[in-house]
């Protein structure tokens, strides 16, 4: 069996990968896909592929049957443009990180810590308890929305109720009995979950039905201190109507790690929206990172090297997104 | 009967708790001790303060004393007649433990230099789509928590729910359980350091924990270590902290307590005399970790069942000693 890492990403996780699989098999590594000729020559007798894409106008496959993604979005695989009968299976372990993350950012808002921490550094005493300083809020008793209550949601979910939180969760598909939550909304009555809610946590992917989902009318159904973490991507919640909410103080604050402009080679250090979020007070934010931890890529090169194995013995194999 | 509120957060208390007290309690409030009379005092039959000193004017009626904080160690009993019982108040556990693990994600996410090097700069360096250096989590890591009190136990059951592996140490034995796999004594506190990727201190200050955390035992810790001090500055040497985190002996500290407090002629004083606020790693809050609305409405419920308690002759709540 001849296996196939292809791509950048893809061969800067060999060494999560390879080294765990156990069947005896032959790897090869091409971390330049656009490289034709060595791509031609490599899928001539390759058996599965280990990649995040897969482009229309690849090179003939003709062995090809698994395609093993070592991330959790194949949003850069062009499923028409596989040959037929090829398995597409995902990896996961990016739900712990996230939710450490999503409750991270709700105790550093809840505490002031940073603002804390750099009045302090700076010499004032002015958040002190010995001074009588003003108080700073806990997490514990909140209410915590959670938009899509998939691992990273139900992760989120119970850690936030192990801190004390009231959670909430809406979702397109009913769940019942999700570890911590006291009520899930269907997606559809997500306008009955905002006003409840003093943090909103997004969780969903970008897809027809939640492009735009946090618009300008559901950030004014949002509580006025409400924080909203935004984990999914970007353009769940409207560029444009989210600047104007935290300018304007519609809603209290935001912590996001998902956005709408990524760097280019040309753009390197590209602003991560159109709008001046970096000049907020009220916005904490990362560049698309929460996930990104040793960790994770454990887990996930653990997910993907067995995967490669149950395929070679013939056995189940674990998160399949589609077959061809 | 006579209860005298001393200092501007007893103050802020007798405001708070005031409607719920009974009405045979009078109630005088001296927000600033430097305005504290010689009659306030004298007639005063209960003391509500976190400060008492030895050249306040004399308070020969005093007998009782119910501190607004959990430690009393600014109540001078050498200052108040013989015989009263000292009450201390709670209510800042759960502020306290949330402190203890925003501060380990924080610094396992390297979650602050990430946000200001995006922000400030836009660096996309650390993001997976530059497939960046990752950082770390809290999940499979090793928790220490020295002193397993109410603060202790705490933490160890919000630890718990985020996978860390969790080692106690405590000077009576405890039981395990809230997630705790293992209680040290204190006296083998030695055996447990190199375990831990973070250490909590949570422990009382008392004369066994002073210096507790001495060059000897900072150099036990990996060299990755986190340590969090909550407790009280004291406990840790400041000579030996400051060497071993300028030097690379520990990875870093997130410390709320200090070793020095403003007072009237110095507002700004510095919380020790080495630079801390100079290192790059460490986070440095000015005693504010258990600073909360929360803290304060279920502390003020605790205080206001004691006076009325002691009005009725009942049971007090919270005795921590008796002068």
């Amino acid at each position: 069996m001849k296996v196939l890492f292809l791509g950048a990403f893809a061969a800067s996780q060999f060494d999560f990968i390879a080294p765990v699989i156990e069947s005896s098999v032959e790897i090869g590594t091409l971390a330049n896909e656009r490289d034709t000729h060595a791509l031609a020559a490599a899928l001539r007798d390759t058996d599965i592929v280990v990649s995040d894409l897969w482009r229309a106008g690849m090179p003939a496959a003709p062995r090809l049957k698994l395609l093993q993604a070592p991330v959790a979005g194949t949003d850069m695989i062009d499923r028409a443009a596989l040959p037929s009968g090829v398995t597409i299976c995902n990896a996961y372990g990016h739900e712990i990180p996230m939710a450490e993350y999503a409750v991270m950012a709700m105790l550093v808002w809840c505490h002031r810590y940073f603002d804390i921490a750099v009045e302090f550094r700076g010499g004032s005493w002015r958040d002190s308890g010995v001074t009588n300083g003003p108080l700073h809020r806990e997490l514990g008793g909140l209410t915590v929305g959670i938009v899509g209550l998939g691992q990273i949601g139900r992760e989120t979910a119970a850690r936030a109720a192990a801190l004390g939180c009231h959670v909430v969760a809406a979702n397109r598909t009913p769940r019942e009995g999700v570890a911590g939550v006291e009520r899930v909304f269907p997606l559809a009555e997500l306008d009955r979950m905002l006003p409840l809610c003093d943090i909103v946590v997004l969780c969903v992917g970008l897809a027809p039905e939640t492009r735009g989902l946090i618009d300008a009318r559901r950030l004014a159904l949002m509580k006025r201190d409400a924080l909203l973490i935004n984990l999914g991507r970007g353009p769940v919640a409207d560029e444009d109507a989210l600047y104007a909410a935290l300018r304007d103080r519609s809603i209290g604050g935001a912590a996001l790690d998902v956005w709408y402009r990524y760097p280019t080679p040309e753009e390197p250090s590209i602003r991560p929206s159109r709008h001046p979020f970096h000049e907020l007070p009220n916005v904490i934010m990362t560049p698309h990172c929460s996930a990104w931890t040793e960790g994770m890529a454990r887990r996930r090169g653990a997910d993907a090297a067995r995967n490669i194995d149950r395929f070679i013995r013939g056995g189940p194999l674990m998160h399949v997104v589609a077959t061809t | 009967m006579k209860a005298l509120f001393s200092g501007n957060v007893a103050a802020d208390t007798a405001n708070g708790i005031r409607a719920e007290l009974p009405s045979e309690l009078e109630v005088e409030i001296v927000a600033d001790p430097k305005e504290l009379t010689a009659k306030a005092a004298a007639e005063a039959d209960i003391l509500v303060t976190n400060i008492w000193r030895a050249d306040y004017p004399p308070a020969p009626r005093v007998k009782f004393v119910q501190s607004v904080a959990t430690g009393i160690e600014w109540i001078d009993t050498a200052a108040l007649p013989r015989g009263v019982p000292i009450c201390n108040a709670y209510g800042h556990e759960t502020a306290i433990a949330e402190y203890v693990l925003m501060v380990m994600l924080v610094w396992s996410h390297r979650f602050r230099e990430i946000e200001s090097g995006f922000r400030e700069r836009s660096s996309w360096a650390p993001s997976w789509v530059e497939s960046g250096a990752p950082h770390g989590e809290i999940r499979s890591s090793t928790l220490g928590i020295v002193g397993l009190g109410r603060v202790g136990r705490e933490v160890a059951r919000r630890a718990a729910a985020f996978g860390c592996r969790i080692l106690a140490a405590n000077r009576s034995p405890r039981e395990a359980g809230d997630g705790v796999e293992r209680v040290f004594p204190l006296a083998a506190l030695d055996e447990m350091l190199p375990l831990c990727d973070t250490v909590a201190i949570c422990t009382a200050f008392g004369p066994e924990t002073e210096g507790l955390f001495d060059a000897r035992r900072l150099a036990r810790m990996k060299p990755t270590a986190y340590l969090v001090n909550i407790a009280r500055g004291a406990i840790i040497d400041e000579d030996a902290l400051y060497a071993a985190l300028r030097g690379g002996t520990i990875g870093g500290a997130a410390i709320d307590v200090w070793w020095q407090y403003p007072n009237a002629a110095e507002p700004q004083r510095r919380g020790s005399r080495h630079p801390f606020h100079e290192l790059p790693n460490v986070v440095m809050t000015p005693h504010c970790s258990g600073w909360t609305s929360g803290m304060v409405r279920r502390r003020w419920d605790e205080i206001a069942e004691n006076l009325r308690c002691f009005v009725r002759g009942e049971t007090l709540i919270n005795v921590v000693t008796t002068t």
